[in-house]
């Protein structure tokens, strides 16, 4: 009987000791930690979320070529253009110097505009609850208006024809499918068509995405203005779309209320407000080339 | 009735002996191909780990889906994002046996490992040739896997399917040293 019971124990306690290798080996191996720092990746795809840009800067040697576009009708005019009676667009070229420094320049042919920026990331979100639980990105853009318009205060020089916008993206990877992006925005103008504006203005701006797919995620934007023109009436700029990525193309699809490309410009100057009628609805589409140099 | 306490003792005596013969692999090399016609695909990790105990051949290997590097670096965040989802999945990981692994007998040996792979989730049963290089001391694992992209639930989509193998072909080294707690 007591020998049964030894030999029983010997058995269960042999079976243990079985079981408990297995398991002695995991814990070897998860005493030992890994090297690399864990960074939350993708928090968007793209360096632009929709109109504006996003928190993402691209990795060393990557060489983007953009082509923006939005189109639209015109609520005066009813001469049934095929597609729409007008467009604009801005060429744009963004280069990755470094993992957190990217810089860009772009030119958009109807509005003479030409734009130049520098990102630079601070913070990257860690990843699995460790280490900072948002990441942050400094961004200055730059901008010169190359065409004369007539009746604007003074645009005789060359530095008042240009515009500064300053943005501090701060966004958070709330899972997988979405994320969100809080920017505190600055925006100076070095001259305004009419003396009542102010050259500063303070805004933020908000955006989202939600991935449907793999490749293919909704996204949002909407930037509050909080000292608007006092010469016009302006609206939050407002942006609802889809990003596809096929691969070294991304493609983002854009429905917005403002025709322009231009940071200091969209935040401050929307004169629209976001809905489906002719002359307030602008439909905009970007195409993304990636290449690593 | 001395005699069982005896050969008791004798027994976990000897389990517990075995504790002194895990072998650590830390920064073991992992390669990855997909060949298609459009495209090749490469990438590289050279932080897999993995612990054999040399007494019972018992092996389990731990892969970091975020450490492998690619040539280009949009096509490593599409790995990690659209397709091995490695937020919701950081590793991938082994858990076998060395068949018939004979700790001493030195030089090269080619043995079988059998056991389960998880990616993804997803567990399947693998097995696989492997060549042993024993040094004494130290020994190193070497050989190749083919991996089914289907098996573990990798969604491509139809417009990329041609430039992504069905399989894939994965390649290792791992060199163990001791384990000194």
């Amino acid at each position: 009987m007591r020998s049964k019971l030894f030999l029983t124990s010997l058995l269960v306690l042999s079976y243990l000791q079985s079981e408990m290798m297995g398991q002695d080996l995991w814990s070897i191996l998860e005493s030992e930690p890994v090297d690399t720092p864990e960074y939350v990746m993708s928090t968007f795809k793209g360096n632009r979320l929709s109109i504006g840009h996003s928190i993402e800067t691209r990795k060393k040697g990557a060489l983007e070529v953009t082509f923006m576009s939005r189109y639209w009708n015109t609520a005066e005019e009813s001469n049934n253009n095929f597609f729409a009676d007008r467009m604009c667009a801005r060429f744009g070229v963004d280069y990755a110097f470094s993992d957190r420094f990217t810089a860009g320049v772009g030119y958009g042919p109807p509005n003479g505009i030409a734009d130049g920026y520098v990102k630079y990331r601070f913070l990257q979100q860690g990843a699995g609850g460790d280490g900072s639980p948002v990441g942050i990105t400094g961004l200055q853009t730059a901008t010169y208006r190359s065409r004369q318009l007539t009746g604007v205060e003074d645009r005789s020089e060359f530095f008042n024809r240009t515009a500064f916008t300053s943005q501090l993206l701060i966004a958070r990877k709330i899972n997988t499918d979405f994320s969100l992006q809080v920017a505190p925005t600055f925006v100076h103008r070095s001259s305004s068509s009419n003396s009542l504006d102010d050259h500063n203005h303070f805004a933020v701006g908000f955006g989202g995405r939600y991935k449907l797919g793999n490749h293919v995620s909704l996204v949002s934007e909407y930037y509050y203005v909080a000292n608007p023109l006092e010469s016009i009436e302006t609206f939050g700029s407002f942006a609802l779309g889809v990003n596809w990525d096929v691969r070294y193309l991304l493609l983002q699809f854009t429905m917005t209320n403002n025709p322009i490309f231009t940071e200091d410009t969209f935040i401050t100057q929307t004169r629209r407000n976001f809905n489906f009628k002719d002359g307030n609805f602008f439909f905009g589409f970007n195409a993304t080339y990636f290449l690593q140099l | 009735m001395e005699r069982i306490l005896l050969f008791f003792l004798l027994i976990s005596s000897v389990c517990f002996g075995q504790n002194g013969e895990q072998y650590f692999a830390r920064q073991g090399q992992m390669t990855f191909f997909s060949y298609t016609s459009v495209e090749n695909i490469k990438a590289q990790n050279d932080q897999v780990q993995s612990v054999v105990d040399t007494n019972t051949g018992e092996i389990i290997v731990s892969i970091l889906i975020k450490a492998f590097k690619f040539e280009k670096s949009l096509m490593e965040e599409h790995f990690n994002e659209s397709y091995m989802e490695s937020d919701l999945f950081p590793k991938a990981t082994f858990q076998g046996n060395i068949i018939d692994f004979d700790p001493s007998t030195l030089g090269i040996q080619t043995r079988i490992i059998k056991g389960d792979f998880t990616l993804r989730g997803v567990t399947k049963p693998v097995d696989f040739k492997v060549n042993i290089n024993n040094l004494g001391d130290t020994f190193s694992l070497e050989g190749d896997i083919e991996v089914l992209v289907k098996d573990y639930n990798i969604k491509i989509p139809a417009l990329l399917s041609p430039n992504i193998a069905n399989a894939i072909q994965v390649k290792f080294n791992l060199e163990y040293k001791p384990y000194e707690k």
